[in-house]
């Protein structure tokens, strides 16, 4: 699947994997926690080898949310499910009820946490997901693409707790998405195609390179867009990151009417 | 929709009676007591010292007593034809009455009887042990009863695993069942229109999609349980904690006593 392909991330980035479909984002970030083994190569997380010996250590480091929410939600109850990573490392039940009232709260969902699955939304089973991975204190977060089964405004909340908990957390994020908006939240972008590293770049680096772009079927957010093209038009301003940048730069460049 | 939220709960009926707080190990083990007691009853005094206990304790569960009664309806077919069976076969007594060749008689009436008696006393009780204990409790002492399995190499925590993500995805998969009787409705094929020979074939192709989808499930699911630690077999210890109190103790006993009585006499 993969030739030659070799990157570090460092702790604390957020990365985000791009590429065309099928190129093998899902199975990069698959090695990544030992869900798959590599037949050759090495992968090391926080300075360890991943190997059978391994692999349950990483995985406690390492959190992995998918793209499907029904799929991921294995207990009857809301906080049955937040403890059962907990419960597969054999912590005392004490400290899973505190861990699960912390991080209910943290997350809002504290009225939940006795109800079934099937009366939760999409966006607040993925809620509910990330709080199981959070009550595992993870130090590495992959997220393949969590919220491109949500609704826009799921998807919003979704972002935000995730940039709120990095803030106060401070882990490493590691993503695969599509969605622009996702893609500039990140520091820096990996693209994946044919089995290879194509571009290791910043976000609106990869915004500017439009064959990547098209290539990866990807759209830039409205904002990066139009500064874009105005430039392309011949009107002298700086790419914007958004709408309040946006206006900034256009305001002045407006005739004034009088 | 209904459906799906009624399976959700099982059979629970909620209500607040000292049945429903019992452990549910001692509720389990009870039922089998119950078993043991009520097959080995012979004599109509014990099979009515034995209904008498239990009619007390299914009044005393908070829950109507219909409810109980219902339980039993799949059964009264069989039932009926156990009864039949004894009263045309089972020679012995005074002869009552004959149809054709067959002498129906005292002896076999009241055979049949009390094989009815039985059966119904066991269903209408044993029911008592899914409408007032919730699933996920039920799971919980059904691993703590079944332990003793290990010696023997059965492992009853996968066993409970799996009914872990039963009760979880029954709903799930009704819903999406749901959701394709609806896709085929919308283009033209309502299950609802359909004549019955129709609606067989139209749910076999429904069952094409549900099957395939739940494999998908399945896969995702089981990574999803790998990177959150899960593996089989090993140690894990538990959110939910069963207390054994003095009255999980004493409605043991109680049963306990009732088989050893039943026995001796």
């Amino acid at each position: 699947m993969f030739a030659d392909l070799s990157f570090h991330i460092e702790q604390g980035q957020w990365v985000t994997i791009v590429g065309p479909n099928g190129s093998g984002k899902s199975t990069l970030t698959k090695l990544m926690n030992g869900l798959l083994a590599p037949q050759s190569g090495t992968i090391q997380i926080g300075g360890v080898t991943l190997d059978s010996h391994t692999v349950s250590d990483i995985r406690g480091l390492v959190g992995y949310l998918f793209q499907n929410p029904d799929n991921q939600f294995i207990a009857a109850t809301v906080q049955d499910d937040m403890a059962f990573g907990m419960e597969n490392r054999c912590l005392p039940r004490a400290e899973m009820q505190q861990r699960i009232d912390q991080v209910s709260v943290e997350l809002g969902i504290q009225d939940w946490l006795h109800r079934h699955p099937s009366s939760l939304s999409g966006g607040q089973k993925q809620r509910v997901a990330l709080a199981g991975l959070l009550v595992l204190d993870p130090e590495v977060m992959i997220w393949d693409e969590a919220t491109s089964m949500l609704d826009e405004q799921a998807r919003r909340e979704c972002m935000t707790h995730i940039r709120q908990l990095r803030a106060g957390r401070g882990f490493t994020i590691v993503s695969v998405t599509h969605d622009a908006e996702e893609i500039m939240a990140s520091d820096r972008v990996l693209v994946v195609k044919g089995g290879q590293l194509a571009a290791d770049l910043s976000p609106m680096e990869l915004f500017a390179r439009e064959e990547l772009m098209e290539e990866c079927r990807l759209r830039p957010p409205f904002a990066v867009e139009l500064s874009l093209e105005l430039r392309r038009r011949g009107i002298e301003m700086d790419i914007c990151r958004d709408e309040e940048e946006l206006v900034n730069a256009l305001w002045p460049s407006c005739p004034v009417k009088n | 929709m209904m459906k799906s939220s009624k399976l959700v709960m099982g059979r629970y009926v909620e209500a607040s009676s000292w049945v429903h707080r019992l452990d549910p190990r001692a509720k389990l083990v009870a039922m089998l007591l119950f078993l043991a007691t009520v097959i080995s009853a012979h004599s109509i005094v014990e099979l009515s010292t034995i209904s008498v206990i239990a009619l007390l304790i299914l009044v005393s569960s908070g829950i109507p007593l219909s409810r109980y009664g219902r339980a039993s309806k799949p059964l009264w077919p069989l039932m009926f034809f156990m009864f039949l069976f004894y009263a045309l076969f089972e020679q012995g007594g005074s002869v009552w009455f004959e149809i054709g060749s067959f002498h129906v008689s005292s002896e076999g009436v009241l055979l049949g009887l009390s094989a009815v008696w039985r059966m119904l006393l066991l269903v209408c009780f044993t029911s008592i042990l899914t409408f007032t204990t919730t699933p996920i409790e039920l799971n919980l002492g059904l691993e703590a009863v079944l332990k003793p399995l290990k010696l023997i190499g059965v492992s009853p925590q996968q066993w409970t695993m799996m009914i872990t993500i039963a009760l979880r995805f029954i709903p799930t998969i009704f819903e999406e069942a749901d959701r394709i009787l609806k896709a085929q409705a919308s283009r033209g094929a309502d299950i609802n229109d359909l004549k019955l020979a129709a609606k067989g074939k139209m749910l076999l192709t429904l069952l094409v999609p549900i099957i395939v989808g739940a494999f998908r499930r399945a896969e995702d699911l089981v990574q999803a349980m790998e990177s959150r630690g899960y593996v089989l077999d090993r140690a894990r210890t538990s959110l939910r904690m069963l207390k054994w109190r003095r009255v999980d103790s004493l409605f043991l006993i109680g049963f306990g006593v009732m088989l050893v009585f039943t026995f001796v006499m």
